[in-house]
């Protein structure tokens, strides 16, 4: 069996990119083609993860300051990004509240933020969030532990 | 009995057909050969294509035919009669990439919506969800309609927009399928045909398509997409949170066409700053009017409350936190168009209320 990996961490998210582009039911039913680059924000932690074509070419850790060059970021507090990734783990993918798009319609300020403010961008979240969901929800195939635990 | 006729077939060899001794003088009519587009990641794109003098977008398309651009047109054809001629009253720089976009996300409601998670419903639920599908049925027969009215206006040197409202077009029918399969998929039917004026507003738009996009993509795209968010985290089961899901992406891809395309033109124009902040004026006032009619407005409550008992306070209460974020969404665009106008000068319905309660 595979080592458990931690999130938030490069070695997770390039665990969890390995099994989104090698699933071609992500690719279908709303999926596919997707270019962005996208922040993921989590506590203090920052991480820039890259979308080409129909996979996810690069992840990376970044910096606050690099948030600024990247299409959007999703920010929440690690008990939040916990939550959403033990749904997915016991689902097989997000259910109820935990999908993306409820999180960010349930939380007053959303989760997706840009800091150059062009609209364009910025509603790439909006444009590719199935994508986005399918991207999480294959972190269920990836044995994960959390730093606070 | 009729008489047969006699057979034309005859027997033996026929005899050889006599073909005239080719020219070929239509080879090596062309613009520009040699072309050699590679793909890339996304495959070989529709924007990757414009290339030497295939990516030459003028600023006025005077080809009254169908002449694909790029290619050697016809002296003397009749005119075929389009109006919108100019780059600046349709151009969007994002076209051709939402175009590509739309194609390869593109999603089937038949076999990609997991109907077989539908589950039977209380009838006040049902019943207010079959409402809601028959809205959102009729918004997508106008999406339709005001689009293919204008796209065959359209010049094909501008066929990056053509071809992405025609996906758009796809893109309502798509959505008419879905809510009308939702709608009569358990046990309940369609229910009424919706007074709307924002409807006939958009239909019998006929300034320009400038003006017709702002109300097609801020105001009712707009208004479409929260509600289909809100519908989302309000859902019953996962055919319904996968027909949402995708439309919300769907609809996004109108909304991103209408900013491109405003921000394009209004750039260029002064004008077309006040014309288009006059008409999704209209077209505000007439969506607060039509929200004044119970029947959308009481239906969405049900279904945010669970049922009539929880919609007179939860329900009714979420479907003003819609409008909120409605208003919200609306100002943000508005804001950096550089539109005039805030959310005080909206009509009454969009206003804010009192600060909403922690959710």
């Amino acid at each position: 069996m595979s080592e458990a990996l931690c999130f938030p961490s490069v070695e997770w998210l390039n665990a969890v990119r390995e099994v989104f582009n090698t699933t071609d039911s992500y690719r279908g039913a709303g999926g596919g083609q997707c270019d962005c680059t996208v922040g993921l924000k989590v506590d203090d932690e920052v991480f820039i993860v890259e979308f080409e074509g129909f996979g996810c070419s690069s992840v990376q850790t970044g910096t606050d300051f690099e948030l600024g060059n990247v299409d959007f970021y999703i920010e929440m507090p690690m008990s939040q990004w916990q939550d959403m990734l033990e749904n997915i783990s016991g689902n097989g993918h997000a259910i109820g509240e935990y999908t993306l798009n409820t999180i960010d319609l349930g939380s007053e300020e959303g989760i997706a933020h840009s800091k150059h403010g062009d609209q364009y961008r910025q509603d790439l979240f909006v444009r590719y969030n199935q994508t986005l969901q399918f991207f999480f929800d294959a972190s269920h195939r990836v044995d994960t532990t959390f730093e606070n635990s | 009995m009729a008489k047969s006729k006699p057979s034309k077939k005859t027997t033996g060899t026929p005899p050889p057909l006599e073909i005239p001794e080719p020219k070929f003088n239509w080879m090596n009519q062309s613009r520009q050969w040699g072309t050699r587009v590679s793909p890339g990641k996304s495959g070989l794109t529709l924007d990757s294509l414009n290339v030497g003098i295939y990516g030459e977008v003028p600023p006025r398309w005077t080809d009254q035919g169908r002449n694909p651009r790029g290619a050697i047109p016809v002296k003397g054809a009749l005119p075929i009669g389009y109006s919108v001629t100019e780059k600046i009253g349709l151009w969007a720089p994002m076209a051709a990439e939402l175009y590509e976009e739309a194609i390869q996300r593109r999603w089937a409601p038949a076999t990609d919506v997991p109907w077989a998670s539908i589950q039977a419903l209380p009838d006040d639920v049902e019943t207010a969800i079959c409402q809601v599908c028959t809205e959102i049925a009729q918004y997508a027969n106008v999406d339709i309609e005001v689009l293919t009215n204008w796209q065959h206006r359209m010049s094909y040197g501008y066929h990056e927009v053509k071809q992405f409202l025609a996906t758009a077009s796809l893109d309502a029918a798509r959505r008419y399928e879905a809510f009308r399969k939702r709608a009569l998929t358990n046990g309940g039917g369609l229910g009424l045909e919706p007074m709307d004026q924002v409807n006939r507003f958009l239909l019998e738009s006929r300034g320009g398509w400038t003006e017709t996009v702002a109300g097609i993509a801020l105001v009712r795209g707009l208004f479409l997409s929260t509600m289909c968010e809100y519908l989302f985290r309000h859902s019953y089961n996962d055919a319904e949170r996968a027909i949402y899901s995708y439309v919300i992406q769907d609809v996004s891809r109108l909304i991103a066409y209408g900013v491109d395309h405003l921000r394009y033109c209004m750039a260029r124009d002064d004008e077309k700053t006040s014309t288009v902040a006059t008409m999704i004026a209209i077209g505000l006032g007439l969506m607060a009017r039509d929200l004044r009619d119970p029947v959308l407005r009481e239906a969405l409550a049900i279904v945010f409350g669970g049922g009539i008992a929880g919609a007179r306070r939860e329900g009714m209460s979420v479907f003003l936190d819609f409008l909120e974020d409605f208003r919200e969404r609306h100002v943000a665009l508005r804001r950096w168009l550089n539109l005039p106008g805030d959310a005080m000068s909206m009509p009454r319905a969009f206003r804010p209320r009192e600060p909403r309660q922690a959710r």
